[in-house]
Protein backbone atom coordinates (compact mmCIF):
# COMPACT_ATOMS: atom_id res chain seq x y z
CA UNK A 1 0.00 0.00 0.00
CA UNK A 2 1.36 3.23 -1.22
CA UNK A 3 0.50 6.32 0.63
CA UNK A 4 0.08 8.76 -2.21
CA UNK A 5 1.06 12.27 -1.21
CA UNK A 6 -0.16 15.72 -3.04
CA UNK A 7 2.83 17.91 -2.95
CA UNK A 8 2.23 21.29 -3.01
CA UNK A 9 4.14 22.61 -6.16
CA UNK A 10 7.06 24.07 -5.40
CA UNK A 11 7.10 27.51 -3.94
CA UNK A 12 8.43 29.89 -6.70
CA UNK A 13 10.93 32.26 -5.01
CA UNK A 14 9.17 35.38 -5.76
CA UNK A 15 11.70 37.79 -7.06
CA UNK A 16 11.37 41.46 -7.76
CA UNK A 17 11.88 41.11 -11.46
CA UNK A 18 11.83 44.38 -13.26
CA UNK A 19 9.31 44.40 -16.43
CA UNK A 20 10.11 44.60 -19.59
CA UNK A 21 9.15 48.48 -19.99
CA UNK A 22 10.99 49.78 -17.05
CA UNK A 23 14.34 48.03 -18.05
CA UNK A 24 13.59 50.39 -21.97
CA UNK A 25 12.73 53.22 -19.51
CA UNK A 26 15.92 52.95 -17.69
CA UNK A 27 18.01 53.00 -21.10
CA UNK A 28 16.32 55.69 -22.27
CA UNK A 29 16.36 57.93 -19.57
CA UNK A 30 19.99 56.76 -18.98
CA UNK A 31 20.84 57.48 -22.27
CA UNK A 32 20.00 61.64 -21.75
CA UNK A 33 21.43 61.72 -18.11
CA UNK A 34 25.14 60.46 -19.75
CA UNK A 35 24.78 62.75 -22.75
CA UNK A 36 24.58 65.20 -19.81
CA UNK A 37 27.22 64.03 -17.57
CA UNK A 38 29.62 63.10 -20.23
CA UNK A 39 29.42 65.79 -23.07
CA UNK A 40 30.84 68.27 -20.96
CA UNK A 41 34.14 66.67 -20.58
CA UNK A 42 34.67 66.30 -23.98
CA UNK A 43 37.12 68.79 -25.74
CA UNK A 44 35.17 70.16 -28.12
CA UNK A 45 32.10 71.47 -25.40
CA UNK A 46 31.37 74.45 -26.23
CA UNK A 47 27.21 75.10 -26.12
CA UNK A 48 27.54 78.85 -26.80
CA UNK A 49 30.46 79.70 -29.47
CA UNK A 50 29.40 80.87 -32.62
CA UNK A 51 30.88 79.97 -35.65
CA UNK A 52 29.57 81.27 -38.92
CA UNK A 53 31.57 79.65 -41.25
CA UNK A 54 30.48 76.68 -39.80
CA UNK A 55 26.30 77.07 -39.66
CA UNK A 56 23.73 74.25 -40.95
CA UNK A 57 26.34 71.40 -40.74
CA UNK A 58 24.64 68.32 -41.09
CA UNK A 59 25.20 65.89 -38.51
CA UNK A 60 28.49 63.46 -38.83
CA UNK A 61 29.80 65.82 -41.89
CA UNK A 62 32.35 67.11 -39.09
CA UNK A 63 34.59 65.44 -36.75
CA UNK A 64 34.25 68.62 -34.17
CA UNK A 65 30.45 68.75 -34.68
CA UNK A 66 29.21 64.89 -34.44
CA UNK A 67 25.47 65.99 -34.89
CA UNK A 68 26.27 69.42 -36.97
CA UNK A 69 25.70 72.73 -36.00
CA UNK A 70 22.79 75.12 -36.25
CA UNK A 71 22.24 78.29 -37.42
CA UNK A 72 24.85 80.34 -35.82
CA UNK A 73 27.22 77.67 -35.99
CA UNK A 74 26.85 76.54 -32.09
CA UNK A 75 27.94 72.44 -31.74
CA UNK A 76 24.57 70.58 -31.54
CA UNK A 77 25.62 68.12 -29.26
CA UNK A 78 26.96 70.53 -26.74
CA UNK A 79 23.80 72.62 -26.90
CA UNK A 80 21.51 69.68 -26.31
CA UNK A 81 23.64 68.41 -23.40
CA UNK A 82 23.43 71.64 -21.46
CA UNK A 83 19.97 72.04 -22.10
CA UNK A 84 19.15 68.48 -21.24
CA UNK A 85 20.50 69.28 -17.80
CA UNK A 86 18.90 73.02 -17.91
CA UNK A 87 15.85 71.33 -18.24
CA UNK A 88 15.99 68.35 -16.60
CA UNK A 89 17.24 70.28 -13.35
CA UNK A 90 14.64 72.85 -13.52
CA UNK A 91 12.00 69.87 -13.49
CA UNK A 92 13.69 68.13 -10.78
CA UNK A 93 13.43 71.59 -8.28
CA UNK A 94 10.05 72.12 -9.60
CA UNK A 95 8.50 68.74 -8.50
CA UNK A 96 10.60 69.11 -5.43
CA UNK A 97 9.14 71.91 -4.51
CA UNK A 98 5.65 70.74 -5.04
CA UNK A 99 5.88 67.77 -3.68
CA UNK A 100 7.17 69.23 -0.34
CA UNK A 101 4.60 72.28 -0.30
CA UNK A 102 1.80 69.88 -1.02
CA UNK A 103 2.76 67.25 1.51
CA UNK A 104 3.19 69.32 3.90
CA UNK A 105 -0.09 71.46 3.41
CA UNK A 106 -2.03 68.40 3.05
CA UNK A 107 -0.63 66.61 6.23
CA UNK A 108 -1.04 69.63 8.26
CA UNK A 109 -5.11 69.72 6.86
CA UNK A 110 -5.74 66.20 7.26
CA UNK A 111 -4.18 66.39 10.35
CA UNK A 112 -6.10 69.40 12.30
CA UNK A 113 -8.20 69.60 10.11
CA UNK A 114 -11.41 72.20 10.98
CA UNK A 115 -10.74 75.88 9.21
CA UNK A 116 -7.46 75.35 7.79
CA UNK A 117 -8.53 72.04 6.04
CA UNK A 118 -11.28 73.92 4.37
CA UNK A 119 -9.54 76.53 3.20
CA UNK A 120 -6.77 74.10 1.61
CA UNK A 121 -9.94 72.09 0.64
CA UNK A 122 -11.26 75.50 -1.27
CA UNK A 123 -7.95 76.38 -2.89
CA UNK A 124 -7.59 73.12 -4.20
CA UNK A 125 -11.26 73.22 -5.52
CA UNK A 126 -10.55 76.01 -7.36
CA UNK A 127 -7.28 75.40 -8.89
CA UNK A 128 -8.60 72.46 -10.53
CA UNK A 129 -11.34 73.86 -11.87
CA UNK A 130 -8.94 77.20 -13.38
CA UNK A 131 -7.51 76.66 -16.81
CA UNK A 132 -3.88 76.47 -14.83
CA UNK A 133 -1.92 75.73 -18.00
CA UNK A 134 -3.22 78.89 -19.99
CA UNK A 135 -2.62 81.09 -16.37
CA UNK A 136 1.09 79.79 -16.28
CA UNK A 137 1.64 80.91 -19.53
CA UNK A 138 -0.12 84.21 -18.50
CA UNK A 139 2.25 85.17 -15.57
CA UNK A 140 5.20 84.26 -17.11
CA UNK A 141 4.12 86.32 -20.20
CA UNK A 142 3.65 89.07 -17.96
CA UNK A 143 5.98 88.83 -15.72
CA UNK A 144 9.94 89.13 -16.55
CA UNK A 145 10.48 85.56 -18.23
CA UNK A 146 13.32 83.90 -17.03
CA UNK A 147 13.79 80.33 -15.48
CA UNK A 148 13.58 81.08 -11.98
CA UNK A 149 10.57 82.58 -12.72
CA UNK A 150 8.83 79.44 -14.69
CA UNK A 151 10.63 77.11 -11.56
CA UNK A 152 8.71 79.49 -8.57
CA UNK A 153 5.46 79.91 -10.75
CA UNK A 154 5.45 76.54 -11.88
CA UNK A 155 6.96 75.41 -8.37
CA UNK A 156 4.19 77.08 -6.02
CA UNK A 157 1.17 75.90 -8.35
CA UNK A 158 1.02 72.61 -8.99
CA UNK A 159 1.08 70.63 -5.46
CA UNK A 160 -2.78 69.99 -5.71
CA UNK A 161 -1.98 66.29 -6.38
CA UNK A 162 -0.14 66.09 -3.40
CA UNK A 163 -1.94 68.01 -1.08
CA UNK A 164 -5.27 66.17 -1.74
CA UNK A 165 -3.81 62.65 -1.38
CA UNK A 166 -2.18 63.51 1.73
CA UNK A 167 -4.89 64.87 3.33
CA UNK A 168 -6.82 62.03 3.09
CA UNK A 169 -3.87 60.05 4.46
CA UNK A 170 -3.35 61.68 6.94
CA UNK A 171 -6.73 62.48 8.06
CA UNK A 172 -7.42 58.54 8.09
CA UNK A 173 -4.12 58.23 10.50
CA UNK A 174 -5.41 60.43 12.90
CA UNK A 175 -8.06 58.57 14.36
CA UNK A 176 -5.52 55.74 14.31
CA UNK A 177 -4.68 53.92 17.54
CA UNK A 178 -0.46 54.36 16.96
CA UNK A 179 -1.18 57.86 16.34
CA UNK A 180 -3.54 58.45 19.27
CA UNK A 181 -1.28 56.49 21.77
CA UNK A 182 1.52 58.50 22.00
CA UNK A 183 -0.22 62.35 22.48
CA UNK A 184 -2.02 60.38 25.44
CA UNK A 185 1.52 60.03 26.92
CA UNK A 186 2.59 62.94 26.38
CA UNK A 187 4.06 63.53 23.06
CA UNK A 188 3.17 66.26 20.85
CA UNK A 189 2.19 66.94 17.83
CA UNK A 190 5.58 67.39 15.61
CA UNK A 191 6.87 63.67 17.09
CA UNK A 192 3.93 62.19 16.40
CA UNK A 193 3.31 64.02 12.57
CA UNK A 194 7.65 63.39 12.12
CA UNK A 195 7.37 59.88 13.42
CA UNK A 196 3.97 58.42 13.14
CA UNK A 197 2.23 60.29 10.16
CA UNK A 198 5.14 61.47 7.40
CA UNK A 199 6.16 57.96 7.65
CA UNK A 200 3.03 56.75 6.15
CA UNK A 201 2.97 59.63 3.84
CA UNK A 202 6.04 59.79 1.81
CA UNK A 203 5.71 56.66 -0.01
CA UNK A 204 2.74 58.40 -1.72
CA UNK A 205 4.10 61.29 -2.43
CA UNK A 206 6.79 59.84 -4.02
CA UNK A 207 4.50 57.79 -6.37
CA UNK A 208 2.76 61.39 -7.34
CA UNK A 209 6.09 62.74 -8.09
CA UNK A 210 7.24 60.10 -10.66
CA UNK A 211 4.77 60.94 -12.35
CA UNK A 212 4.57 64.20 -12.49
CA UNK A 213 8.08 64.78 -13.67
CA UNK A 214 6.76 63.64 -17.48
CA UNK A 215 3.97 66.20 -17.13
CA UNK A 216 6.18 69.02 -15.53
CA UNK A 217 8.82 68.65 -18.31
CA UNK A 218 5.90 68.98 -21.19
CA UNK A 219 4.75 72.02 -19.49
CA UNK A 220 8.19 73.65 -18.90
CA UNK A 221 9.37 72.80 -22.30
CA UNK A 222 5.70 74.29 -24.16
CA UNK A 223 6.57 77.56 -22.23
CA UNK A 224 9.96 77.12 -23.53
CA UNK A 225 8.84 76.85 -26.49
CA UNK A 226 6.38 79.95 -26.58
CA UNK A 227 9.77 81.76 -24.88
CA UNK A 228 9.09 81.81 -21.74
CA UNK A 229 11.45 80.28 -19.28
CA UNK A 230 15.42 80.03 -20.45
CA UNK A 231 16.07 83.04 -21.82
CA UNK A 232 18.99 82.68 -24.93
CA UNK A 233 21.63 82.53 -25.76
CA UNK A 234 21.02 79.19 -22.52
CA UNK A 235 19.47 76.15 -24.68
CA UNK A 236 16.76 74.90 -23.64
CA UNK A 237 14.36 71.64 -25.82
CA UNK A 238 11.59 74.37 -26.56
CA UNK A 239 13.52 76.62 -27.74
CA UNK A 240 16.03 74.54 -29.70
CA UNK A 241 12.80 73.24 -30.98
CA UNK A 242 11.19 76.83 -31.59
CA UNK A 243 14.58 77.38 -33.60
CA UNK A 244 14.70 74.39 -35.45
CA UNK A 245 11.39 75.40 -37.18
CA UNK A 246 12.34 77.31 -39.15
CA UNK A 247 14.78 75.36 -40.72
CA UNK A 248 12.56 72.04 -41.11
CA UNK A 249 11.97 71.78 -44.83
CA UNK A 250 15.83 72.15 -45.12
CA UNK A 251 17.95 71.10 -41.96
CA UNK A 252 14.86 68.93 -40.31
CA UNK A 253 17.65 67.68 -37.74
CA UNK A 254 17.67 70.83 -35.72
CA UNK A 255 14.58 70.05 -34.49
CA UNK A 256 14.39 66.67 -34.55
CA UNK A 257 17.28 65.93 -32.13
CA UNK A 258 16.00 68.00 -28.96
CA UNK A 259 12.73 66.35 -29.95
CA UNK A 260 14.52 63.43 -29.48
CA UNK A 261 16.23 63.76 -26.41
CA UNK A 262 13.34 65.08 -24.68
CA UNK A 263 11.47 62.11 -25.94
CA UNK A 264 14.30 59.42 -24.55
CA UNK A 265 13.76 61.28 -21.19
CA UNK A 266 9.99 61.66 -20.60
CA UNK A 267 9.60 58.30 -21.92
CA UNK A 268 12.41 56.55 -19.87
CA UNK A 269 10.55 58.88 -16.61
CA UNK A 270 7.07 57.30 -18.17
CA UNK A 271 7.91 53.70 -18.17
CA UNK A 272 10.13 53.99 -15.03
CA UNK A 273 7.23 55.16 -13.10
CA UNK A 274 4.63 52.15 -14.58
CA UNK A 275 7.26 50.34 -12.92
CA UNK A 276 6.20 51.89 -9.30
CA UNK A 277 2.25 51.82 -10.56
CA UNK A 278 2.54 48.58 -12.38
CA UNK A 279 -1.47 47.14 -12.36
CA UNK A 280 -2.20 43.67 -13.97
CA UNK A 281 -5.36 43.65 -15.93
CA UNK A 282 -5.72 40.62 -17.69
CA UNK A 283 -7.45 40.30 -21.32
CA UNK A 284 -11.08 40.59 -19.66
CA UNK A 285 -13.51 38.85 -21.96
CA UNK A 286 -11.11 36.08 -23.32
CA UNK A 287 -12.10 33.03 -24.89
CA UNK A 288 -12.36 30.27 -22.47
CA UNK A 289 -14.36 32.65 -19.73
CA UNK A 290 -13.50 35.12 -17.60
CA UNK A 291 -10.71 35.68 -15.70
CA UNK B 1 -29.37 67.53 -4.66
CA UNK B 2 -30.13 71.70 -5.15
CA UNK B 3 -27.85 71.54 -1.56
CA UNK B 4 -25.36 70.57 -4.19
CA UNK B 5 -26.02 72.70 -7.16
CA UNK B 6 -25.75 75.56 -4.66
CA UNK B 7 -22.42 74.72 -3.58
CA UNK B 8 -20.66 73.69 -7.20
CA UNK B 9 -22.17 77.17 -7.83
CA UNK B 10 -20.80 78.54 -4.74
CA UNK B 11 -17.28 77.40 -6.12
CA UNK B 12 -17.75 78.36 -9.47
CA UNK B 13 -18.02 82.26 -8.31
CA UNK B 14 -14.84 81.91 -6.25
CA UNK B 15 -13.10 80.49 -8.97
CA UNK B 16 -14.13 83.25 -11.46
CA UNK B 17 -13.71 85.15 -8.71
CA UNK B 18 -9.70 83.73 -8.56
CA UNK B 19 -8.97 84.17 -12.03
CA UNK B 20 -10.15 87.79 -12.23
CA UNK B 21 -7.84 88.65 -9.19
CA UNK B 22 -4.95 87.50 -11.09
CA UNK B 23 -5.59 88.94 -14.36
CA UNK B 24 -5.98 92.17 -12.12
CA UNK B 25 -3.13 92.10 -10.28
CA UNK B 26 -1.08 90.84 -13.29
CA UNK B 27 -2.37 93.67 -15.28
CA UNK B 28 -1.46 96.20 -12.70
CA UNK B 29 2.37 94.16 -12.00
CA UNK B 30 2.97 95.00 -15.52
CA UNK B 31 3.11 99.55 -14.72
CA UNK B 32 1.16 101.70 -16.15
CA UNK B 33 -0.26 101.35 -19.26
CA UNK B 34 0.97 105.37 -20.29
CA UNK B 35 4.44 104.67 -20.01
CA UNK B 36 4.72 101.09 -22.22
CA UNK B 37 2.18 102.23 -24.77
CA UNK B 38 3.14 105.65 -25.80
CA UNK B 39 6.93 106.41 -27.46
CA UNK B 40 10.32 107.20 -25.68
CA UNK B 41 9.97 110.66 -26.38
CA UNK B 42 6.41 111.46 -25.06
CA UNK B 43 6.62 114.04 -21.77
CA UNK B 44 6.01 113.20 -18.52
CA UNK B 45 2.27 115.22 -19.36
CA UNK B 46 1.58 112.86 -22.17
CA UNK B 47 2.42 109.35 -20.20
CA UNK B 48 0.02 111.15 -17.15
CA UNK B 49 -3.14 112.50 -19.44
CA UNK B 50 -3.36 108.56 -21.04
CA UNK B 51 -3.19 107.06 -17.37
CA UNK B 52 -5.85 108.84 -16.45
CA UNK B 53 -7.48 108.47 -19.18
CA UNK B 54 -7.40 104.67 -19.15
CA UNK B 55 -8.32 105.12 -15.41
CA UNK B 56 -5.23 104.44 -13.50
CA UNK B 57 -5.01 107.15 -11.83
CA UNK B 58 -7.64 105.92 -9.23
CA UNK B 59 -6.94 103.95 -6.28
CA UNK B 60 -6.36 100.42 -6.50
CA UNK B 61 -9.60 98.89 -4.61
CA UNK B 62 -11.39 100.99 -6.97
CA UNK B 63 -9.41 100.09 -9.76
CA UNK B 64 -10.78 96.39 -8.52
CA UNK B 65 -14.38 97.34 -7.70
CA UNK B 66 -14.32 98.52 -11.63
CA UNK B 67 -13.55 95.34 -12.75
CA UNK B 68 -15.66 93.65 -11.28
CA UNK B 69 -18.57 95.61 -12.43
CA UNK B 70 -17.14 95.19 -15.97
CA UNK B 71 -17.28 91.40 -15.31
CA UNK B 72 -20.63 91.36 -14.96
CA UNK B 73 -21.90 94.11 -17.55
CA UNK B 74 -19.11 92.74 -19.63
CA UNK B 75 -17.72 95.26 -19.79
CA UNK B 76 -13.63 94.55 -20.24
CA UNK B 77 -12.62 97.80 -21.80
CA UNK B 78 -10.80 98.54 -24.99
CA UNK B 79 -7.44 97.06 -26.31
CA UNK B 80 -5.51 99.73 -25.81
CA UNK B 81 -3.48 99.19 -29.49
CA UNK B 82 -6.58 98.67 -31.37
CA UNK B 83 -9.34 100.93 -29.59
CA UNK B 84 -11.90 98.26 -30.29
CA UNK B 85 -13.81 96.37 -27.25
CA UNK B 86 -11.45 93.77 -26.00
CA UNK B 87 -14.63 91.80 -25.07
CA UNK B 88 -15.70 91.50 -28.80
CA UNK B 89 -11.89 90.80 -29.52
CA UNK B 90 -11.93 88.05 -27.80
CA UNK B 91 -15.17 86.38 -29.27
CA UNK B 92 -14.02 86.79 -32.49
CA UNK B 93 -11.76 84.60 -32.13
CA UNK B 94 -13.80 81.93 -30.00
CA UNK B 95 -15.61 80.12 -33.18
CA UNK B 96 -11.64 79.03 -34.59
CA UNK B 97 -10.44 77.81 -31.34
CA UNK B 98 -14.05 75.85 -30.59
CA UNK B 99 -13.81 74.50 -33.98
CA UNK B 100 -9.97 72.95 -33.04
CA UNK B 101 -11.16 72.16 -29.16
CA UNK B 102 -14.91 70.49 -30.40
CA UNK B 103 -13.16 68.02 -33.36
CA UNK B 104 -9.70 67.07 -31.26
CA UNK B 105 -12.24 66.30 -28.16
CA UNK B 106 -14.62 64.26 -30.28
CA UNK B 107 -12.26 62.51 -32.48
CA UNK B 108 -10.38 61.74 -29.78
CA UNK B 109 -13.24 60.40 -27.80
CA UNK B 110 -14.92 58.21 -30.37
CA UNK B 111 -11.70 56.47 -31.52
CA UNK B 112 -10.62 56.11 -27.53
CA UNK B 113 -14.07 54.60 -27.61
CA UNK B 114 -13.80 52.37 -30.49
CA UNK B 115 -10.21 51.33 -29.01
CA UNK B 116 -11.38 50.61 -25.68
CA UNK B 117 -14.32 48.17 -26.65
CA UNK B 118 -11.89 46.16 -28.77
CA UNK B 119 -9.90 45.95 -26.86
CA UNK B 120 -12.58 43.95 -24.43
CA UNK B 121 -13.82 42.14 -27.19
CA UNK B 122 -11.19 40.80 -28.41
CA UNK B 123 -9.38 39.97 -25.02
CA UNK B 124 -6.02 40.42 -26.99
CA UNK B 125 -2.99 40.93 -24.79
CA UNK B 126 -0.59 42.36 -27.93
CA UNK B 127 -3.25 45.08 -28.91
CA UNK B 128 -3.31 46.52 -25.52
CA UNK B 129 0.19 46.23 -25.60
CA UNK B 130 0.85 48.17 -28.76
CA UNK B 131 -1.48 50.84 -27.77
CA UNK B 132 -0.26 50.86 -24.75
CA UNK B 133 3.27 51.68 -25.82
CA UNK B 134 2.36 53.78 -28.84
CA UNK B 135 0.21 55.76 -26.35
CA UNK B 136 2.79 56.17 -23.97
CA UNK B 137 5.38 57.81 -27.01
CA UNK B 138 2.55 60.11 -27.97
CA UNK B 139 2.44 61.42 -24.42
CA UNK B 140 5.98 61.77 -23.93
CA UNK B 141 6.56 64.70 -26.35
CA UNK B 142 4.83 67.78 -26.30
CA UNK B 143 2.02 68.97 -28.60
CA UNK B 144 4.29 71.12 -30.10
CA UNK B 145 6.67 68.90 -31.24
CA UNK B 146 4.22 65.84 -31.93
CA UNK B 147 2.70 68.87 -34.68
CA UNK B 148 6.02 69.31 -35.99
CA UNK B 149 6.52 66.01 -36.95
CA UNK B 150 3.38 66.16 -38.74
CA UNK B 151 4.11 68.98 -40.35
CA UNK B 152 7.65 67.54 -41.45
CA UNK B 153 5.94 64.58 -43.18
CA UNK B 154 2.50 65.87 -44.36
CA UNK B 155 3.86 69.30 -45.72
CA UNK B 156 7.45 68.81 -45.81
CA UNK B 157 8.01 65.62 -47.58
CA UNK B 158 4.64 64.84 -48.53
CA UNK B 159 3.69 68.36 -49.54
CA UNK B 160 -0.63 67.21 -49.13
CA UNK B 161 -1.25 69.39 -46.10
CA UNK B 162 -0.95 73.10 -45.69
CA UNK B 163 1.22 73.70 -42.40
CA UNK B 164 -0.50 76.94 -41.73
CA UNK B 165 -2.99 79.33 -41.24
CA UNK B 166 -6.69 78.50 -41.33
CA UNK B 167 -7.70 78.87 -45.45
CA UNK B 168 -9.63 75.47 -46.10
CA UNK B 169 -10.82 71.94 -44.20
CA UNK B 170 -7.55 70.58 -44.96
CA UNK B 171 -5.74 73.17 -42.64
CA UNK B 172 -8.04 71.54 -39.71
CA UNK B 173 -6.17 68.56 -40.25
CA UNK B 174 -3.16 68.44 -38.85
CA UNK B 175 -3.69 70.67 -35.47
CA UNK B 176 -6.80 68.61 -34.74
CA UNK B 177 -4.70 65.33 -35.00
CA UNK B 178 -1.98 67.14 -32.91
CA UNK B 179 -4.56 67.42 -30.68
CA UNK B 180 -6.40 64.26 -30.73
CA UNK B 181 -4.13 61.84 -30.25
CA UNK B 182 -3.25 63.47 -26.97
CA UNK B 183 -7.18 63.05 -25.84
CA UNK B 184 -6.96 59.71 -27.72
CA UNK B 185 -4.53 58.45 -25.10
CA UNK B 186 -6.04 59.76 -22.25
CA UNK B 187 -9.36 58.87 -22.91
CA UNK B 188 -8.13 54.89 -24.18
CA UNK B 189 -6.27 54.60 -20.65
CA UNK B 190 -9.35 56.03 -18.37
CA UNK B 191 -11.96 53.80 -20.54
CA UNK B 192 -10.11 51.36 -20.12
CA UNK B 193 -9.32 51.12 -16.87
CA UNK B 194 -13.31 51.62 -16.14
CA UNK B 195 -13.84 48.62 -18.49
CA UNK B 196 -11.38 46.34 -16.56
CA UNK B 197 -12.72 47.02 -13.70
CA UNK B 198 -16.20 46.53 -14.48
CA UNK B 199 -15.34 43.03 -16.08
CA UNK B 200 -14.02 41.89 -12.64
CA UNK B 201 -17.36 42.25 -10.92
CA UNK B 202 -20.32 39.94 -10.07
CA UNK B 203 -23.07 41.33 -12.03
CA UNK B 204 -20.99 40.41 -15.04
CA UNK B 205 -19.98 36.93 -14.28
CA UNK B 206 -23.42 36.54 -13.86
CA UNK B 207 -24.84 37.55 -16.69
CA UNK B 208 -22.31 35.83 -18.64
CA UNK B 209 -23.27 32.63 -16.59
CA UNK B 210 -26.70 33.16 -18.00
CA UNK B 211 -25.39 32.77 -21.49
CA UNK B 212 -25.80 36.97 -22.43
CA UNK B 213 -23.57 37.47 -25.52
CA UNK B 214 -20.15 39.07 -24.42
CA UNK B 215 -20.99 42.23 -27.10
CA UNK B 216 -24.11 42.78 -24.82
CA UNK B 217 -22.93 42.43 -22.05
CA UNK B 218 -20.19 44.94 -22.91
CA UNK B 219 -22.72 47.19 -24.63
CA UNK B 220 -25.55 47.23 -22.08
CA UNK B 221 -24.16 46.77 -19.00
CA UNK B 222 -20.40 47.31 -18.69
CA UNK B 223 -20.29 50.27 -20.77
CA UNK B 224 -22.80 52.44 -19.35
CA UNK B 225 -21.02 52.20 -16.17
CA UNK B 226 -17.43 52.71 -16.92
CA UNK B 227 -18.56 56.04 -19.28
CA UNK B 228 -19.40 57.87 -16.17
CA UNK B 229 -15.85 58.54 -14.60
CA UNK B 230 -14.54 59.34 -17.79
CA UNK B 231 -17.50 62.07 -18.68
CA UNK B 232 -16.25 63.84 -15.67
CA UNK B 233 -12.75 63.60 -16.20
CA UNK B 234 -13.88 64.69 -19.65
CA UNK B 235 -15.09 68.25 -17.84
CA UNK B 236 -11.79 68.60 -15.73
CA UNK B 237 -9.44 67.79 -18.64
CA UNK B 238 -11.60 70.66 -20.56
CA UNK B 239 -8.79 73.02 -19.09
CA UNK B 240 -5.86 70.90 -20.42
CA UNK B 241 -7.35 70.91 -23.99
CA UNK B 242 -7.92 74.48 -23.99
CA UNK B 243 -4.40 75.17 -22.62
CA UNK B 244 -3.04 72.76 -25.30
CA UNK B 245 -4.79 74.41 -27.91
CA UNK B 246 -3.17 77.82 -27.30
CA UNK B 247 0.67 76.38 -28.12
CA UNK B 248 -0.92 74.08 -31.03
CA UNK B 249 -2.32 77.74 -32.28
CA UNK B 250 0.61 78.90 -32.06
CA UNK B 251 2.67 76.29 -34.07
CA UNK B 252 0.06 76.31 -36.89
CA UNK B 253 -0.69 80.10 -37.07
CA UNK B 254 -3.98 79.44 -36.17
CA UNK B 255 -6.33 82.85 -35.72
CA UNK B 256 -8.13 81.37 -32.39
CA UNK B 257 -8.00 82.13 -28.96
CA UNK B 258 -4.73 81.33 -27.77
CA UNK B 259 -3.25 83.20 -30.77
CA UNK B 260 -4.51 86.16 -29.89
CA UNK B 261 -3.77 85.88 -26.00
CA UNK B 262 -0.22 85.07 -26.39
CA UNK B 263 0.23 87.99 -29.07
CA UNK B 264 -1.57 90.76 -26.54
CA UNK B 265 0.66 89.58 -23.94
CA UNK B 266 3.71 90.11 -25.87
CA UNK B 267 2.46 93.62 -26.76
CA UNK B 268 1.09 94.07 -23.23
CA UNK B 269 -2.26 94.97 -24.42
CA UNK B 270 -4.27 93.87 -21.07
CA UNK B 271 -8.01 94.64 -21.69
CA UNK B 272 -7.53 91.45 -24.51
CA UNK B 273 -5.37 89.38 -21.87
CA UNK B 274 -7.77 89.86 -19.17
CA UNK B 275 -11.03 89.33 -21.25
CA UNK B 276 -9.53 86.47 -22.49
CA UNK B 277 -8.62 84.92 -19.24
CA UNK B 278 -11.73 85.74 -18.05
CA UNK B 279 -13.79 84.15 -20.99
CA UNK B 280 -11.82 80.69 -20.93
CA UNK B 281 -12.26 80.88 -17.15
CA UNK B 282 -16.32 80.94 -17.61
CA UNK B 283 -16.48 78.71 -20.33
CA UNK B 284 -14.50 76.44 -18.08
CA UNK B 285 -16.17 76.72 -15.03
CA UNK B 286 -19.43 76.48 -16.92
CA UNK B 287 -18.92 73.27 -18.67
CA UNK B 288 -17.06 71.52 -15.77
CA UNK B 289 -20.26 72.45 -13.45
CA UNK B 290 -22.84 71.31 -15.86
CA UNK B 291 -20.26 68.08 -16.19
CA UNK B 292 -20.59 67.91 -12.14
CA UNK B 293 -24.64 68.73 -12.08
CA UNK B 294 -24.82 65.48 -15.12
CA UNK B 295 -22.39 63.35 -13.34
CA UNK B 296 -24.64 63.08 -10.10
CA UNK B 297 -28.04 62.66 -12.18
CA UNK B 298 -26.37 59.42 -13.90
CA UNK B 299 -24.75 57.81 -11.30
CA UNK B 300 -26.97 58.31 -7.96
CA UNK B 301 -23.71 56.41 -5.88
CA UNK B 302 -22.00 59.84 -5.79
CA UNK B 303 -25.04 60.74 -4.13
CA UNK B 304 -23.76 59.35 -0.77
CA UNK B 305 -20.27 60.38 -1.06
Amino acid sequence: MTTSLTLAPTPVVRRWRPRPGAIVGAVMLGTVLLLTAIVPLLPGYDPMGQDLRAALLPPLADPAHPLGTDALGRDLLSRLALASAVTLGMTVLIVIMNAVLGSILGILAGYYGGRFEAFITLVSNVTLAMPVVLLLIAICAVLRPSAGLTILVLGCTWWVGYARVTRNIAATLRRQDFVVSPLTQGADSVWVLTRHILPNVWPHTLIIAATDVATIVLITSSLEYLGLGVQPPVPSWGSMIFDGQRHLAGDPWLALLPGVVMLLAVGGVQFLSQQFTAETRGGLLRKGGMR
Amino acid sequence: MLTFIARRLALAVATVLAVVTIAFVLGRATGEPGALLLPDNATQADVEALNSALGFDRPLLVQYLDTLVGLVTGDFGDSYRLRESALGLVLERVPATIELAFWAFLIGLALALVAALTIQLSGSRVLRAIVGWAGALRQSVPDFFFALLLVLVFSVLLGALPSLGRTSYASLVLPVITLATGQFVMYLRLLDAALSEQAGQDFVRTAIAQGQRRSTVLFTRMLPNAIVPVLGMAGLNLGGLLGGTVVVEVVFAWPGLGKLLTDAVSQRDFPIVQAGLVFVALAFVIVNTAVDVLVRRIDTRTAAA
